[in-house]
């Protein structure tokens, strides 16, 4: 009998050892060479984690909004999501994203974020996700096109309409402004928000504060700089502006990076790329900022052992010697978000952050600096994701660049239809 | 009941009853839907009645996306009936590399749509694009103009990119019908003196009447749902100039996240089709005497 009971036990432990947590990972960097990277990352966490399988699902940006929402209801959704902060508000609201906080300050602890980088993620008493990765808005030229034309690359904002003037020349362009009802015009006219003191976009009571005279002037100047633009940049989206750049259709863009276009397209000159804090209001130099957005990891699941296998898995991304690989998927694009990622040799080690190391280091800088609407000071709310994912800060702007109404009828309209989408 | 109707209905029973399941339960769940103000897919919300339905009329985007749509089906029908017959006369004649042209019209549909809408998006790019290139070398333009960056011209630029991906097809069918038809009718014509005009006018459309009316009812109702080209190249926009009631629908269940007020104009989109439907076969069907 004890023989057979035995026998029983020892058949649940071999079942016990044997039983492998699985782990999901949804993330939107589809790009061969990211997968590549990820799969790599993974297969050797796999590796030394035999009780723990992650597997990697590629998603992209235009769907997940639907998708993930729509996976959580369908109880499908995978224990780790990559995000962005205004993302995450609704699944935490519909409390599919865990509180992680205490997971974040053994993170910080050993790895120090930057506080900016939480800043995005804490609200409502809780941290909503793992900050993995940040990436801030820069404006970028060519020196060789500032040096033709005898002028100094921009600090203020009239720097910035002097050089786009000075430079829209011969078929090209001063400075290519995106005016499309879409992300990538909602980073840039924010990043001018940001430099002019209008970061802010809800008092602390949340309502909301975006009607006011530090918001005007800022889509005020954009309108501005938005006649050196290209003509259809009322439909571009971060490619087409990248590409305007490579061809030398424009001489200055607002963008994460043009590393790997500007090397592989257009000559990959190091020397001649300029990258510079993006230009502040007169007499702001106080409020230099950026937009940035720092991407993160929710975990999706409140199962202890897939939680447990999840965490295990964020954690080995952020070890020095797996983060900066980890990063450097996109080399140049992707930043640090902790004081240890920052220094790790993984990261400054790859050939093309060798090859760009100066700008870089500028990006780097102007990240720290970097807020996003919504998620400054502490005044955050969910209301937030209506905002954001319906991109009114770029509807309020085509209110001015295309239906030509003034910077201050745009934004009190902007500010009444921001007001009906949070209700 | 006859023996042999009952036979009928038990053999055509189990389609029947599985098309009004895949139809009838996501309207009836969409009609539920609607009574309430959920606004996040799978949250739960306060049951509002009608309340949805009294504010849809009342919102100008509703007004304005119900335009859009109605311009949308008579751009569309107008330049893909005018490329279709074009086609569809030009190959109808014997010439030579006939085949190779037949077949090479059909690619344009059989390209998935993303691959149409960057391709139309480089072409028309003011930066990089053929097209303002050959216009400015033509003297059409004096600089590079954005296709897609005011409301007018964003708007006829995406219905000439969706009658160019789909005139080919509804060429196609018109082939067929042309092909149908009895050669010695326009033989007897031309003894008799008739024109090309004529015999289009007196021989050709007559017999193509009833796959007009296929293409007349089919081709709207695929013209009105369109999504993926107008939402790949504009997102609806500029100013909400090319925002159709399919792209608002969307929009308003997954950027918006008021997915009953989506289900409220899914539900009127369907009621508006289906009064469409019914209006244009109980007016256009051919006649058993046409």
């Amino acid at each position: 009998m004890n023989k057979l009971l035995l026998f029983f036990i020892s058949i649940l432990f071999s079942f016990n050892a044997f039983a492998v947590t699985n782990v999901t990972f949804w993330h939107m960097e589809g790009v061969p060479h990211r997968v590549d990277r990820i799969q790599t990352l993974i297969d050797e966490f796999n590796t030394a984690n035999p009780d723990i399988n992650v597997t990697q699902e590629v998603q992209n940006w235009g769907e997940i909004y639907a998708k993930a929402p729509a996976s959580v209801a369908a109880g499908t959704a995978p224990e780790l999501l990559v995000g962005i902060p205004d993302f995450t508000p609704i699944l935490a609201e519909m409390g599919a994203a865990q509180p992680v906080e205490d997971f974040v300050a053994e993170l910080d602890s050993k790895y120090g974020f930057y506080q900016k980088a939480l800043d995005q993620y804490t609200y409502n008493g809780h941290t909503y996700a793992v900050p993995l990765w940040n990436m801030a808005l820069s404006l970028w030229y060519r020196k060789s096109d500032f040096e033709a034309a005898g002028i100094e690359p921009p600090k203020t904002w009239s720097d910035l309409k002097k050089a786009a003037k000075a430079l829209t020349k011969d078929g090209v362009y001063g400075i290519g402004l995106p005016g499309n009802k879409q992300l990538y015009t909602d980073q840039t006219i924010y990043s001018f928000m940001v430099n002019s003191g209008a970061e802010e976009i809800y008092n602390s009571d949340g309502t909301l504060r975006f009607d006011n005279p530090q918001t005007v002037a800022a889509y005020d100047v954009y309108k501005e700089l938005y006649q050196y633009s290209a003509p259809d940049a009322a439909n571009w989206t971060w490619g087409e502006a990248e590409a305007c750049f490579a061809s030398k259709g424009c001489a200055m863009i607002l963008q994460f990076t043009v590393i790997s276009t500007y090397d592989s397209q257009a000559g990959g000159d190091a020397s001649d790329l300029g990258v510079i804090q993006i230009p502040y209001a007169n007499g702001k130099a106080h409020r230099a900022g950026t937009v940035s957005y720092v991407n993160s990891a929710m975990i999706m699941t409140d199962d202890e052992a897939k939680m447990d296998a999840s965490k295990k898995f964020l954690s080995f991304l952020m070890e020095p010697g797996n983060y900066g690989r980890f990063i450097n998927m996109e080399p140049g694009l992707f930043l640090p978000i902790t004081e240890a990622g920052s220094k790790d040799s993984t990261y400054w080690d790859d050939p093309v952050v060798v090859k760009y190391k100066s700008q870089v280091e500028t990006m780097l800088d102007n990240s720290t600096r970097g807020s996003l609407f919504g998620f400054t000071n502490g005044n955050t709310f969910t209301s937030i994701s209506s905002i954001s994912a319906q991109n009114l800060l770029a509807q309020t702007l085509q209110l001015t660049l295309i239906d030509d109404k003034s910077p201050q009828d745009a934004v009190s309209e902007g500010m009444a239809i921001m007001t009906e989408a949070i209700e | 009941m006859k023996k042999n109707n009952i036979e009928g209905w038990l053999f055509v029973s189990p389609l029947v009853i599985w098309i009004s399941l895949i139809i009838l339960v996501p309207i009836y769940i969409a009609f539920e839907l609607s009574l309430f103000n959920v606004k996040i897919i799978g949250t739960s919300g306060k049951f509002v009645g009608i309340d949805n339905y009294i504010k849809l009329f009342g919102k100008s985007k509703f007004v304005n996306a119900s335009l859009n749509s109605f311009y949308w089906i008579i751009g569309n029908a107008i330049c893909q009936t005018f490329f279709a017959f074009t086609i569809a006369l030009t190959i109808n004649y014997k010439f030579p590399g006939k085949k190779i042209m037949a077949n090479w019209i059909i690619l344009s549909f059989i390209i998935p749509t993303v691959v149409v809408v960057v391709i139309w998006k480089l072409m028309l790019s003011s930066s990089s694009g053929v097209i303002n290139s050959v216009l400015i070398d033509i003297g059409l333009l004096d600089e590079a103009t954005g296709f897609f960056s005011s409301p007018n011209k964003a708007f006829i630029s995406l219905v000439l990119i969706n009658s160019w991906r789909w005139s080919p097809f509804l060429a196609l069918i018109i082939l067929s019908g042309l092909n149908s038809i009895n050669r010695e009718m326009y033989d007897a014509s031309k003894v008799d003196g008739a024109n090309f005009v004529q015999q289009f006018l007196f021989i050709t459309f007559p017999n193509l009447k009833s796959v007009l009316f296929v293409l007349g009812l089919v081709g709207t109702l695929l013209s009105f749902n369109i999504f993926d080209i107008i939402w790949l190249i504009t997102k609806g926009g500029p100013s909400s100039a090319t925002t159709t009631l399919p792209l608002l629908i969307y929009e308003t269940a997954f950027t918006k996240f008021r997915i009953s007020q989506a289900a409220t104009l899914s539900i009127v989109t369907s009621f508006l089709l289906l009064l469409f439907s019914i209006i244009f076969i109980k007016s256009m069907a051919p006649k058993e005497d046409d």
